[in-house]
């Protein structure tokens, strides 16, 4: 058989390539693994399997099995057989005023604490893209919220917003202003709340965005006469936007999940978002097959939302 | 009308002085290059006179007025940087009219003005394209459009051309300075290859660790070097240098090299010049060119033998071996055909320069 050209001789099998040969040739074979016959591909094996079964157990799985339940009337405490009920739990749901309502509180919380980390998130990382005296150390410090448990920054928080002896209140001088009970403030107490613990991480994808730019473009702009605002709208904006936008991508899916905050934190019904929403109606109203539909439109209107993002994204890439 | 003066500038990195009392005066009009190795203070330099960078001590004026307290912008200097700097999210023509728009223009005039500048440098037609687009030349095209555009006081260029391959240099080199010609602003160029500061140079500055070594001419730095530094770093192929002693013969003198046995010829009047400058020891240094080498004996021409033969196209680099010390030496190609061949060679006087060894000094002696 002619050997093919450019191929490394040896491990031509049956004239074409055999993939554990070719992994075998790369293993070191001074190292433990050769030594107990393992090839390249059984390490990669090794890794990918068990990582592939969890997905698929943990993920996939229920992920189509939820599929399934939102078209029957399955309660999961109840042991009576389900029926499959078609398009009417989609059909409720979306005729039902209350989830309209959860909609839009939920919309007005993704705006509000999104935007609110956008802002506070890149300023920050505006004041520490510079050097000054202890700069790592107060990093950390701004970074410390975003490592908390969210239940306990929601706990923390309604203490700071307690009406009678709260710092906020005393600080701004609200007198006994209820944060949390009252209808019309308890969804943006929220938010604030989650603009705190969140802040950090756009802070950081920004830092990291910001310290990509090269030095040599500010030279090139402060030669050009060019002031300090028209630099950061002409090119520092424009050179951190995509890192900003993958920040805006990752907040705005988990903005619209919150839970934990916000169920700690107030039970008025302005600020119950879908996320609660949902929870009460799986594990409060047991109406499994009815749940899964909602966490079904949830999902198509979090990927819609992203995938407008992406495109938006690689436009920006491509410019 | 724009001149440039540095008055004792000296900075500081730390403890590092990178500049050591630099005292320069440059003309309007005037293209000046600053040549040395890397490391020797010239990029430092440009940049503080840009205003990237501030200096410690001394004056930076032009046109008569300090400027070390103003900010780059406020110093109307444009500068071309050798990583081209082009703003990677816009296009050719965006890049261009930067400069234009930050001062606020008028579209129509920032239009025109982009427009003339890219016929200048023929780049027309990559307007609309993105830098990551272009090649290396085009992208110091378009730098070089950007820093033209606003009409600058002065230009400032660190080795703007030193990225690029050999060929495009030669192209850009030329093109640089039919832009000058064609333009006429200050221009201070900041490069380390020889050839391109004689090139291109109405005057060269050599720096060296942070200090001046000399300002001239092109012709200047290389047919009268200042130092030993400046005699080795200007020219290529390299000046030969080595110990020399004078010693007098009846009609004339002999200068002996290294630990030859017998010397070079050199006229008498060579004893009286370096007689005036009494004292160490002494050092000759001899341009390949100055060494002239024949097939036959003859009066004042001393045998010797050849080592290494490089051959350059235009003409041969030849070693010739004299005692232990080597003389290298242009000819016409292939008049050496190769090692160990015995030929006579002669040191052209008009062409030695002597150096005081301890010092590193010229001598000044003109033969």
């Amino acid at each position: 058989m002619p050997e093919e050209e450019g191929s490394p001789s040896g491990i031509l099998v049956s004239g074409r390539y055999s993939l554990a040969s070719v992994a075998l040739t790369n293993l070191d074979p001074a190292s433990r693994a050769a030594a107990r016959g393992w090839s390249d591909l059984t390490i990669r094996n090794m890794f990918i399997i068990p990582t592939l079964a969890f997905l698929i157990v943990f993920n996939i799985f229920p992920l189509i099995y939820s599929l399934g339940y939102s078209f029957t009337n399955f309660a999961a405490n109840r042991s009576e057989p389900w029926q499959f009920v078609g398009l009417q739990n989609y059909r409720e749901l979306l005729s039902d005023d209350h989830i309209w309502s959860n909609f839009i509180i939920t919309a007005k919380y993704v705006i509000v604490s999104v935007a609110g980390q956008m802002i506070v998130g890149f300023g920050l990382a505006l004041l520490l893209n510079r050097s000054f005296p202890m700069k790592g150390l107060i990093t950390t410090l701004l970074l410390l919220p975003m490592m908390m448990s969210a239940a306990v920054v929601g706990l923390f928080w309604q203490l700071l917003y307690s009406p009678s002896w709260g710092p906020i209140n005393y600080a701004f001088g609200l007198g006994d202003f209820a944060w949390l009970s009252n209808p019309d403030s308890a969804l943006y107490a929220v938010a604030i709340t989650d603009i705190w613990m969140w802040s950090p991480f756009v802070m950081l994808l920004s830092l990291a965005g910001l310290s990509a730019v090269p030095q040599h473009l500010y030279e090139a702009a402060a030669i050009d006469r060019a002031g300090r605002w028209y630099t950061f709208t002409r090119i520092t904006l424009p050179l951190v936007s995509p890192i900003l936008l993958i920040a805006l991508i990752f907040r705005t899916m988990e903005a619209f999940k919150t839970f934990d905050i916000a169920y700690t934190m107030t039970t008025q019904p302005t600020a119950e978002l879908l996320a609660i929403r949902l929870y009460k109606q799986a594990f409060q109203q047991w109406d499994t097959g009815k749940s899964c539909a909602l966490a079904y439109i949830v999902l198509i209107m979090v990927l819609a939302i992203t995938n407008l993002y992406v495109k938006y994204l690689n436009r920006v890439k491509e410019r | 009308m724009t001149q440039i003066e540095l008055r004792g500038v000296q900075k500081f990195f730390g403890a590092v002085q990178v500049i050591k009392d630099l005292n320069l005066k440059i003309s309007d009009n005037e293209f000046i290059v600053l040549l040395g190795q890397s490391g020797c203070g010239k990029t430092t330099t440009l940049r503080a006179i840009a205003g990237l960078e501030t200096i410690d001590e001394g004056d930076i004026l032009i046109d008569g007025k300090p400027v070390q307290h103003l900010k780059a912008a406020d110093r109307d200097i444009a500068m071309v940087f050798q990583s081209f700097s082009l703003y990677p999210h816009m296009s050719v023509y965006e890049n261009i009219a930067f400069p234009l728009r930050a001062t606020r223009k008028s579209k129509a005039e920032i239009d025109s003005e982009v427009r003339s500048v890219a016929k200048t440098l023929q780049i027309s037609d990559l307007l609309g394209k993105k830098p990551s687009a272009l090649s290396g030349g085009d992208m110091q095209r378009v730098a070089i459009g950007r820093a033209l555009v606003r009409r600058p006081k002065a230009m400032l260029m660190d080795e703007p051309i030193g990225a690029l391959d050999a060929k495009l240099r030669e192209e850009m080199r030329a093109e640089i300075k039919r832009l000058h010609i064609k333009q006429g602003s200050t221009t201070i160029y900041v490069t380390h290859d020889q050839i391109e500061a004689m090139s291109l140079a109405d005057r060269i500055v050599i720096m060296h660790e942070g200090v001046l070594q000399q300002v001239g001419t092109p012709d200047e730095v290389y047919s009268r070097p200042a130092n030993l530094f400046v005699a080795q770093f200007v020219g290529s192929p390299v000046m030969n240098v080595t110990d020399a002693a004078v010693a007098e013969k009846a009609s004339s003198v002999s200068v002996t090299v290294g630990d030859a046995a017998t010397g070079f010829e050199f006229p008498s009047t060579l004893l009286s010049k370096l007689n005036v400058h009494a004292g160490g020891g002494l050092a000759l240094g001899i341009r390949p060119e100055g060494v002239l080498i024949r097939r036959e004996a003859a009066d004042g021409f001393m045998a010797v033998e050849t080592q290494i033969v490089e051959p350059l196209g235009s003409f041969d680099i030849v070693d010739l071996k004299v005692g232990s010390n080597m003389l290298r030496a242009r000819t016409k190609s292939g008049f050496i055909s190769g090692p160990g061949e015995k030929v006579f060679a002669r040191i052209d006087p008009t062409q030695a320069h002597f150096f005081d060894k301890a010092s590193g000094k010229s001598l000044e002696v003109r033969l």
